[in-house]
């Protein structure tokens, strides 16, 4: 469903974890997040999705009260970014894009580190600390210094640092960013338990990430808010054509010049022919295929994904 | 031609990065204007320099007043007696004293007259101040001869004074090194705020609802504890070499102190000001290398023209080099050396609040 900021969003709600309104960064001549306005209910996992540049790391600076807004401000928990940075501060929990740890501290003492910055007693902070790492597997490397560490430990301990105050909301910036699928999906598993307990904003260009995760995903794209709501509801209202892929061993050149005059788009590769149309019918093509002599391997309906979801709001791939 | 496309990318990075061309182009200019404007040219030394007339006669007043007066390099000053004169010295107000004896205005009356005889003059001078003091009797030595017009060498009475020990070269150059090295923490002052910077780690820890002054002390105070250290072994190796602290060493130790707090402070405040480790590298030198030349600390201040002086007593290094020779040499206590003390705390305060100022903005562009 394409946002069209409606105004009923510009009310402060005590549902809504975030909400951010009509918030807009300008650098210089470009406009890197332009009048969002955006509401993440409280135990919600939201996803914002975009290229590269898109403007997700800068509405993640201003959340966090690193950027100022240019205009428009957010309320985080209640909290005014612009007039209450260091309360906004105190409930969030945050996993930046880059891993950054200090790298000649052992884990326990880099979760220690943000948990005494956040106010927290010795002696809570130590147990919570020896717990998030059992969690995320590296309680025995807690004497270790995190230089030695491969990616993926230190990608695990990017995101316990940003739990180790136990915040209400955490933001994960690409938090699998680099990680191997096998790594990828250990930290997918372990946000997943998180949701419900926790509101948390993540940021990636995983479409599959974004996919299994979240309970609602906006696309952003030249720092504007082009899409909002499930990935279902996304690929519902946006994706009105279906895709029929179909393997045959003989397709002639008749079948396919015909295939080509009935639908709108028909692509033939290693003997695949992938049939895209609003109104293709899958029992009719099989039964045509059938009677023109082609012989089927295989024949499926490809269900949309979010990347044709993004093709077709913003016209080019997730990846550009 | 891979050499041509690598040499044509990295001119194009150095241009193209604003504060490492300034650095590349304005280090050697502000040194060579620095060097130049201290050495070269017409500029000439100031040295301040008592005078007791004992004769109290009409020559010795006209050797006060049209020889010694009319040298431009002296800055005469005339006290009533020696204990007055030995006073200021001691507190650094003056270089030397010369002491006119009784019978001086005879000895160059009989002179003028009959082209034959002796001068007699005391001088009394900073035996820790080596090479103005010998620059001091030369030129005295000159302007007495053409006062009295004669060719033979005139008596100087020298009077290297060692006001409560023996004063070694050591003793008066080491607190210039210790102040140069305590100088040269202003680069690695703010190393690993940028470090931090760099690598985001900052980023991070600026995400906690930490104040931008928590931050500041954070890193100060690490610096803090290594300065101490610093002091600590400055001193003990000074001693080894042969430094005598001949005042109170937590004196000392206080404007020493005092001096890396200030180089701890300019180097938040450069950090807070640069991007990366590299641009606040080259900040750092730009700032340290030209006070450290025009601070007093591998030559006297006195050689530097009024201008630069006046430069360089805007900044702390050349009130903490003279505080601490001043305590190291002459033994002097706090009401002594309170104006320089009192300096350096304020400027310890002022470079903080600033460094605080612009650290948060930093935190919220």
């Amino acid at each position: 469903m394409v946002i069209d900021n409606p105004i009923y969003f510009k009310k402060p709600d005590d549902n809504f974890a975030i909400q951010t309104f009509d918030i807009t960064r300008i650098f210089g001549k470009l406009v890197a997040v332009n009048g969002i306005n955006l509401n993440i209910k409280k135990g919600e996992l939201f996803a914002l999705l975009g290229p590269n540049g898109a403007g997700k790391t800068t509405i993640i600076s201003m959340l966090c009260c690193l950027l100022k807004p240019s205009s428009g401000t957010a309320l985080v928990m209640g909290h005014d970014i612009n007039k209450d940075p260091y309360r906004v501060k105190a409930t969030l929990g945050i996993s930046p894009q880059e891993t950054t740890l200090s790298d000649h501290l052992n884990p326990l003492e880099n979760l220690e580190l943000i948990g005494s910055l956040h106010n927290m007693k010795p002696k809570v902070l130590r147990e919570r600390a020896k717990k998030l790492l059992e969690t995320m597997g590296l309680a025995e490397r807690a004497k270790d210094q995190v230089r030695k560490f491969s990616g993926g430990m230190k990608r695990r301990l990017n995101i316990a640092m940003a739990l180790i105050n136990d915040p209400p909301i955490i933001i994960l910036d690409e938090p699998t960013l680099g990680l191997d699928p096998q790594s990828r999906r250990v930290v997918w598993k372990y946000i997943a338990r998180l949701k419900k307990d926790k509101t948390i904003l993540l940021t990636t260009h995983y479409l599959e990430e974004a996919d299994f995760l979240a309970d609602r995903i906006g696309i952003i794209d030249e720092g504007k808010l082009v899409a909002l709501g499930t990935s279902r509801d996304l690929k519902n209202d946006m994706i009105d054509t279906h895709t029929i892929v179909i393997k045959a061993w003989n397709l002639t050149q008749k079948t396919i010049m015909e295939m080509k005059a009935k639908y709108e788009d028909v692509q033939i590769s290693d003997g695949t022919m992938t049939i895209t149309d609003r109104l293709a019918d899958f029992r009719k093509i099989v039964d045509y295929l059938h009677a023109a002599g082609t012989i089927i391997r295989s024949a499926y309906i490809r269900e949309p994904t979010l990347d044709d979801v993004f093709i077709k709001i913003t016209g080019k791939e997730l990846r550009e | 031609m891979r050499f041509w496309s690598l040499f044509t990318r990295n001119i194009k990075e150095t241009c193209r990065d604003v504060m490492a061309l300034a650095f590349l182009l304005a280090f050697p200019l502000l040194f060579m204007l620095l060097f130049g404007a201290a050495f070269g040219g017409s500029n000439s030394p100031s040295y301040a320099v008592g005078v007791v007339d004992n004769d109290q006669t009409e020559v010795s007043q006209g050797f006060i007043n049209n020889a010694l007066s009319e040298v431009s390099v002296l800055q005469v000053s005339t006290y009533n007696d020696t204990d007055t004169a030995l006073e200021k010295l001691r507190l650094g107000n003056i270089s030397s004293y010369i002491v006119i004896p009784q019978g001086f205005g005879e000895q160059v009356s009989q002179l003028w007259q009959s082209k034959q005889g002796n001068i007699s003059l005391d001088i009394t001078y900073d035996e820790s101040n080596l090479a103005v003091s010998e620059q001091i009797i030369s030129i005295i030595n000159s302007v007495t001869r053409s006062f009295a017009g004669i060719e033979i060498p005139i008596t100087i009475n020298t009077n290297p004074i060692n006001i409560e020990s023996r004063i070694t070269n050591m003793d008066f150059t080491a607190p210039g090194i210790i102040i140069f090295g305590l100088l040269i923490m202003i680069p690695t002052a703010g190393r690993l705020m940028l470090h931090d910077k760099e690598t985001h780690f900052l980023h991070r820890i600026m995400t906690t609802p930490t104040h931008p002054w928590e931050f500041l002390a954070g890193y100060a105070s690490s610096m803090v504890i290594i300065a101490i250290i610093q002091i600590i072994i400055f001193i003990l190796l000074g001693w080894m070499f042969g430094m005598d602290i001949i005042g109170s060493i937590w004196l000392a130790f206080a404007i020493f102190l005092l001096a890396a707090v200030c180089s701890i402070g300019i180097g938040m405040v450069v950090a807070s000001l640069s991007k990366s480790e590299n641009q606040g590298e080259s900040l750092s030198w730009l700032f340290s290398m030209p006070l450290a030349i025009v601070s007093g600390v591998w030559f006297s201040i006195e050689f530097l023209p009024p201008y630069l002086q006046t430069f360089a007593n805007l900044f702390p290094y050349a009130h903490a080099v003279s505080a601490a020779r001043a305590v190291i040499t002459r033994g002097v206590g706090m009401e002594a050396v309170s104006g320089d003390v009192y300096f350096l705390i304020g400027w310890a305060v002022v470079v903080f609040i600033v460094g605080t100022i612009l650290f948060r903005r930093t935190m919220r562009s």
